[in-house]
């Protein structure tokens, strides 16, 4: 495996300066964007970067340095230094947080791919981008159109000081589009595929699947209808949310309110704390029997989907969520031994370069049965709303507000007029309880978000909340534009 | 890495470039971070790296390529890379360009010595200090000490040579109890002012202060905010001061300019060589920054610029462009409100009602062009009754228009400087007369 002979020099460096653990992992990453404003190729760029991260245990604390020194002094160098940050945190330490592992595995991963982004050339990249683009200005008033494209492509080494080698090859691709429409006093913005484009596991598959040529002009067109449209209205009542909508909910309201760090505290003065705790186990009843919302780090298309996470635990699938009770977190090896579990693989660096820590990895609401015209039965008076665009959560993850791109009046059981600046808040327990009907496996989708930031210094994270539309009752809607 | 060492290895990358143009970017970065909670360290890293970016304008056209890798092979990829790529694009409608000769000191300040090599040990000194803080109020805390030291040098194929060296250090504490919080934060480029005791004594005091807090109804309020919450409500309103957005129509002050749009009282810079927050004086082509006024006097004056959004507005390039490839336009990143003239206290003693809030989370545009912004109010948030602080209350969310609320406010007189996650200003406490509050929390 590659780097066996950096990483054996780390791992005996280490031990040799008194690291009762270490893990060292190398990563070779390639990133690469194109992005299209206006007729114009305003982002052209291919990233290469090199680095290995390592971590030192020394009496239950932990240290980590990164470097992008291949020569044997810097590698030395790192190793020490890792474990004289271990030693520094030791020596303030209240109570030991690591433990070194018992669990090794030689093994290796590579992301399902049915075609080589790089198969496709940059000529044939930046042609899909100008053509959506331009069909993006469906009307005058379309004052910018943007098209986008990522592929990232992460060559991943682990290998620790019990014996684990892992060699994962890591690919994930997205793309998508917008239009601003400007006039009548106001600017309002449509996305397309969801809130932010299509982000998923795999390769350029993953851009076609996003029809960004075939959903362009209407993307453009809806924008300039919201300019007309009527303010959607203020009060309670039954809504339906989309898919994207769905999935950023779970983020906010269940993603990050189910990390077991910061339910410890680890997060508190910046992401904040959790309304959960390990009390709540089994007895705390999140939502309505119809939620049940699982860890599945092994997902098909799951831009998390990974075979080993960066600490070098295996992939698994794992409740949060069980028929609306809470039954898990999401966890690494040190918090999942405060509640007797042990680590549900949730563990992931943004790179080479940082430390790794929990993160939302794949973190799905199962479907429901019903159609998604079906969502729409039994409502009176609602809002049915699509597509993210604005998100607040407080510092345990309970009062919420959410904005979305647009909305459509549902009037007895129908989809009627297009509505903007549809707003709802809540309360996160109580929301999800309203929760009576979750969209069928046809409607089912992994939906990716490619930027969840988390940490001091700040990661970004990929991750996967799989979705169907679902219906909510009475909840609060207009919120921001009812004074 | 020295900038003898960074600007010798940006010459040997401009020395491979065949294309029409070339821009180099040389950056080295290394940040410590000691975290911690429950007075123990739970995160404790050290992290380094140094890339090499390259431009290439090809035929009005121009590609981005970058590597960590610094060997000659690897400095020979990146710049045929770039190169090609560069190829693949239609010719711009603006056509790239790339910064020439200029000379521009750095603000004093911006590399304090001491910083740089701070060791674990003396971050850990700084928290064993807020840890003791902790301690002594039955509290336990939660945060961070951290030091970086960011190096960059640019250099073009027109004869750009800039370099900029400079040093970061910041303690940020919140410190828990049963049911209340408080939050305290100091940051500077010099280690030799981090307090870890008088940070944590800060955050403490409110932490005890807003014990057993009580719900107030939502609605209109007179509230105060300390540095850290207008400092996250400023971080929204400085994007409406850049051409793209002024261009586009999704800035509040789009056709504005030498308006009035705020109070008369509001002066804002953009002002990298403030003394409270000393950085780089020259943007991510090379263009030396100019220190502006956004707004004075409550009149809209300037909006910033990079080379593109200068030529496509025919207006001058004041020095604003982030790393290619940015398809984001132009960024005011050194805000600097004006001070008023009364210390908060007196701002306080003059409230008949109202609230002092400490620090706001998750503030998000609600609606971009209105300026309506929402969020929560954290760690400490208290009752102003009859002039004086009288109980904590339970946090709250706000929708509200900074915009509007800057129409009738009044600024404390005493600048700091407050960050958070992608920003750093410098700003006065403010009083809004008008805020308005949609729910309560439980907490």
């Amino acid at each position: 495996m590659e780097f066996a002979a950096h990483a054996e020099r780390v791992l005996d460096t280490a031990a040799a300066k008194g690291a009762d653990y270490c893990d060292v992992r190398f990563e070779r990453t390639r990133s690469e964007r194109v992005e299209v404003r206006n007729g114009d190729v305003s982002g052209l760029a291919d990233e290469r970067s090199d680095g290995y991260g390592i971590r030192a245990l020394v009496n239950g604390a932990w240290g980590f340095t990164s470097s992008n020194g291949f020569g044997d002094a810097a590698l030395d160098a790192a190793a020490a230094r890792a474990v004289a940050i271990a030693r520094a945190s030791a020596a303030i330490a209240a109570y030991r947080i690591g433990e070194a592992p018992s669990d090794a595995y030689v093994d290796a991963f590579a992301t399902p791919v049915l075609r080589d982004p790089q198969s496709v050339s940059v000529g044939e990249r930046v042609a899909l981008l100008l053509d959506a683009e331009r069909a993006l200005h469906a009307a005058p008033s379309i004052a910018v159109g943007r098209a986008w494209m990522d592929l990232w492509r992460t060559e991943k080494f682990f290998y620790s000081s019990i014996g684990s080698r892992i060699g994962q090859t890591i690919v994930q691709s997205g793309s998508g589009m917008s239009a601003l429409a400007v006039g009548n006093g106001d600017a309002q913005m449509r996305m397309w595929p969801g809130d932010r484009g299509l982000y998923q596991g795999g390769g350029w598959e993953i851009v076609e699947a996003a029809q960004l040529r075939e959903n362009a002009q209407r993307t453009g067109e809806e924008a300039h209808q919201l300019l007309s449209a009527p303010q959607c209205p203020s009060g309670v009542m039954d809504i339906v949310l989309g898919g994207s909508q769905v999935s950023l909910q779970i983020h906010e309201s269940c993603g990050h309110a189910a990390e077991l760090d910061r339910v410890m505290g680890w997060e508190a003065n910046f992401s904040g704390t959790s309304f959960l705790t390990p009390a709540e186990l089994g007895t705390l009843k999140y939502g309505s029997d119809l939620v049940t919302i699982e860890i599945d780090n092994t997902l098909a298309r799951g831009i998390a989907s990974v075979g080993y996470d960066d600490e070098g635990t295996k992939s698994v699938r794992a409740d949060v969520i069980r028929r609306g009770l809470l039954t898990g977190f999401e966890t690494s090896r040190d918090t999942a031994r405060t509640i007797g579990r042990s680590s549900n693989a949730c563990v992931r660096a943004q790179s080479w370069r940082h430390v790794p820590m929990i993160r939302m990895c794949n973190l799905n609401l199962l479907p429901g049965t019903t159609p998604f015209d079906g969502l729409f039965e039994g409502i009176k008076h609602g809002v049915y709303m699509e597509a993210n665009r604005s998100w607040s959560i407080d510092d345990r993850r309970l009062n919420f507000q959410f904005g979305c791109q647009i909305g459509w009046e549902i009037t007895n059981g129908k989809r009627g007029r297009m509505l903007k600046n549809p707003t709802y808040a809540g309360v996160t327990p109580q929301f999800w309880n309203s929760c009576d009907a979750i969209g069928d496996a046809a409607s089912w989708f992994a939906w990716g978000t490619p930027n969840c930031g988390k940490g001091e210094p700040m990661q970004t994270g990929r991750t996967t909340q799989a979705a169907a539309p679902a219906r909510f009752r009475n909840v609060t809607v207009g919120v921001g534009y009812d004074a | 890495m020295t900038p003898e060492e960074r600007l010798a290895l940006a010459e040997r990358v401009l020395a491979r470039s065949h294309a029409g143009g070339t821009e180099v970017t040389i950056v080295a970065n290394n940040q410590a971070l000691t975290r911690f909670t429950h007075e123990s360290v739970s995160q404790n890293v050290d992290e380094g790296d140094v890339s090499v970016r390259v431009r290439a304008i090809v035929d009005g056209r121009s590609g981005v390529a970058a590597t960590n890798v610094l060997d000659d092979a690897a400095l020979d990829a990146v710049v045929a890379r770039a190169a090609e790529i560069a190829g693949f694009a239609p010719r711009e409608s603006i056509p790239p360009s790339l910064a020439g000769p200029a000379t521009v000191a750095s603000p004093a300040g911006a590399f304090v010595d001491a910083t740089a090599p701070a060791s674990p040990g003396r971050r850990a000194e700084i928290a064993s200090a807020v840890f003791e803080r902790a301690r002594d109020n039955q509290l336990w805390s939660s945060g961070y000490v951290t030091t970086s030291s960011g190096s960059i040098t640019i250099a073009t194929s027109n004869g750009a040579r800039m370099a900029f060296d400079g040093t970061d250090a910041g303690v940020n504490v919140k410190m828990n109890g049963s049911d209340a919080t408080g939050f305290a934060e100091r940051y500077s480029n010099d280690i030799g002012v981090l307090d870890g005791a008088a940070i944590g004594a800060r955050a403490a005091r409110k932490a005890v202060a807003s014990r057993e807090p009580v719900a107030v109804d939502p609605g209109e309020w007179t509230v105060i905010l300390e540095p850290p919450a207008i400092g996250e409500l400023l971080r929204f309103l400085t994007s409406h001061f850049s051409a793209e957005t002024y261009s586009d129509g999704s800035s509040f002050i789009t056709g504005k300019l030498r308006t009035s749009v705020l109070g008369e009282n509001v002066t804002i810079f953009d002002d990298y060589a403030h003394r409270l927050n000393p950085g780089m004086p020259f943007d991510f082509e090379g263009v030396p920054t100019q220190r502006l006024a956004l707004v004075k006097s409550g009149v809209a004056e300037n909006i910033v610029t990079d080379s593109t959004w200068a030529k496509r507005l025919d207006v001058p390039n004041t020095g604003h462009a982030l790393p290619a490839p940015n398809a984001s336009g132009p960024q005011s990143n050194a805000t600097v409100v004006e001070a008023g003239v009364k210390p908060i206290e007196q701002l306080i003693a003059e409230t008949k009602r109202g609230l002092l809030i400490t620090r706001l989370w998750y503030v998000r545009n609600v609606d971009q062009r209105a300026a309506i912004l929402t969020g929560m109010t954290r760690d400490g948030t208290f009752l102003i009754e009859d002039g004086k602080l009288t109980r904590g209350i339970r946090n709250m969310r706000f929708n509200e228009s900074i915009v509007a609320a800057l129409r009738a406010c009044e600024f404390a007189s005493v600048q700091e400087r407050t960050g958070g996650y992608s920003y750093s200003l410098v700003t006065p406490a403010v009083k809004f007369d008008r805020f308005r509050f949609a729910s309560t929390s439980p907490y």
